[in-house]
């Protein structure tokens, strides 16, 4: 039987799909966390521990777990464990990325850097640490521009600023995110801004599988919200796209481009690029699938989830088909629409009747915090939805989501 | 036989899975066992806990299956949306 190690980090949303999808294959799962779980002693070789922050370590834990009981492919579930994964893989000789890619895909400035290099049509960049002097920064940057941690994710910490002032107002809100324990126990580089300039156009996002170094498409998204900031909440994912094949084929070429840039040759990614006049920018790329709940709009073939292909891929079994199941759908990553402690969910059933609306899934629990971009960290739910057309589609997210009300009281009130 | 099973995983979740989800505060309750089939409940800290599913599918389905190599499948009953108090929230990271 083949034998199968899932990262998942205790916190990741991508736990379900795809501990779902390595039950659906007949492999030997075990599963690592940054803890433990509370089966853990029962199950010690199933259930595993690993220091996700220190991959040299996790690797050695593991190389020594694989001389008893080898393992045949590694997989990281989200964006905080492919660089632990790269390094137990090259540990145990499987296939996959280097960690030095997988490290610049972490790295905001490394991936600039790398992109750079290679010619790979992406933003104009400088970094800063928290040690410079912001009004200084400011003097430097160019106008519009976008300021970033360097190693959070997700558009957390993400501020445009369109002028000096801007500049330095942006620079404190991203300075109090990283002097958090939470982002300061990230290490070095965690007291980083990147400075890019902004780049106007239309977002995409597209999700790929590398196979020997070569970019299948398995999904390209439109982003119809406009993301013009200040912050950049993702919000709507709509498949196929509706921009024309030129401009499709295009941006899988630059992806294609600057998976190449960075090294990476095999398993999944995540890209995200503006298209305007002067055609695709890459604004980010990453060595894993989509994130949240969103690889749920996807089937692949008769019905295979992206997870299913992804472990599928990385323990070699034949996979029937990459093409995407037919048929316009979307997600929508339901925003926080202010801080506070959530109460309640009014709605639901609504929202639910809208036509072509296949599932709303609520994650935050009543009585939890919820916090708005670009401090905040997780997203209310997700709505998601099937249409004749991605125009169908994106009305009957769009309606749905009117139809939901969120009970947010304030914090000093609950 | 399914009494007799319903005894058997009864005993198993008492003696080994339960006293292990307290420490993060959960419960595991036996909802019913029909022919090879067992419904279970998670409560307290793994009601929408963001491990749910690693602590069902890799633990808990692993120690039955194990113990009672009779059963078949274990399904999950719970309103995990519901939950009140779940050990681990997901977030993006």
């Amino acid at each position: 039987m083949l034998r199968l190690l899932l990262l998942v980090p205790t916190t990741t949303y991508r736990t379900q799909d795809f501990v779902e999808a390595a039950r659906g294959l007949d492999v030997d799962m075990v599963v690592a966390s940054e803890r433990p779980n509370v089966l853990s002693e029962r199950l010690p070789d199933n259930l595993l521990t690993l220091d996700f922050a220190d991959p040299e370590k996790a690797a050695r834990a593991v190389a020594a777990l694989a001389r008893i009981k080898p393992f045949n492919a590694v997989v990281p579930v989200d964006d905080r464990t492919t660089v632990v994964a790269a390094a137990i893989a090259a540990a145990l000789g499987l296939p996959g990325n280097s960690v030095a890619a997988v490290a610049a895909t972490r790295n905001k400035h490394r991936m600039r850097e790398a992109l750079s290099k290679a010619g790979v049509p992406s933003p104009p960049y400088l970094l800063f640490t928290l040690a410079d002097d912001p009004a200084r920064a400011a003097r430097q940057a160019p106008y519009p521009s976008v300021l970033k941690p360097t190693l959070l994710a997700a558009s957390r910490g993400v501020i445009r600023a369109d002028n000096e002032r801007e500049f330095v107002a942006a620079w404190r809100r991203i300075e109090a995110i990283l002097k958090t324990d939470e982002v300061a126990a990230l290490g070095a580089g965690a007291d980083q801004i990147l400075v890019e300039g902004f780049i106007p156009g239309r977002e995409v996002a597209l999700e790929g599988l590398l196979v020997k170094g070569v970019l299948r498409v398995l999904a390209l998204f439109d982003k119809p919200d406009p993301l013009d900031g200040p912050f950049f909440e993702e919000t709507i994912y709509v498949t196929p796209s509706r921009l024309p094949a030129d401009t499709e084929t295009a941006i899988a070429d630059v992806t294609a481009w600057a998976a190449r840039a960075l090294g990476l040759s095999d398993g999944p990614i995540h890209a995200e690029l503006r298209v305007n006049e002067g055609g695709p920018w890459v604004i980010e790329i990453a060595a894993r699938s989509i994130g949240g709940l969103c690889s749920r709009t996807l089937r692949f073939g008769t019905g295979l989830t992206l997870e299913e292909l992804i472990l599928r891929h990385a323990l070699g079994i034949e996979i029937e088909s990459l093409e995407r199941a037919p048929g316009p759908t979307g997600v929508m990553m339901i925003p926080i629409p202010r801080g506070g402690i959530l109460e309640e969910v009014r709605g639901l059933p609504a929202a639910k009747a809208v036509p072509g609306i296949e599932e709303i899934t609520i994650t935050i629990h009543p009585g939890q915090e919820v916090v708005p971009l670009p401090e905040g960290s997780r997203y209310l739910g997700f709505i998601f939805a099937r249409g004749v057309t991605p125009e169908v589609v994106e009305v009957a997210l769009r309606e749905a989501h009117r139809r939901l009300d969120f009970g947010i009281a304030p914090r000093e009130r609950a | 036989m399914a009494t007799e099973l319903k005894e058997r995983v009864q005993a198993l979740l008492n003696n080994s899975i339960n006293p292990a989800v307290a420490g993060h505060g959960g419960y595991i309750e036996l909802i019913d066992v029909k022919d090879d089939t067992v419904y279970i409940q998670m409560s307290g800290g793994c009601q929408g806990c963001g491990a749910a599913d690693v602590t069902l599918k890799a633990g808990i389905e692993r120690m039955i299956r194990e113990e009672i190599p009779e059963v078949k499948d274990i399904l999950d009953v719970t309103d995990h949306a519901a939950g009140r108090n779940p050990y681990y929230s997901p977030s993006k990271g």
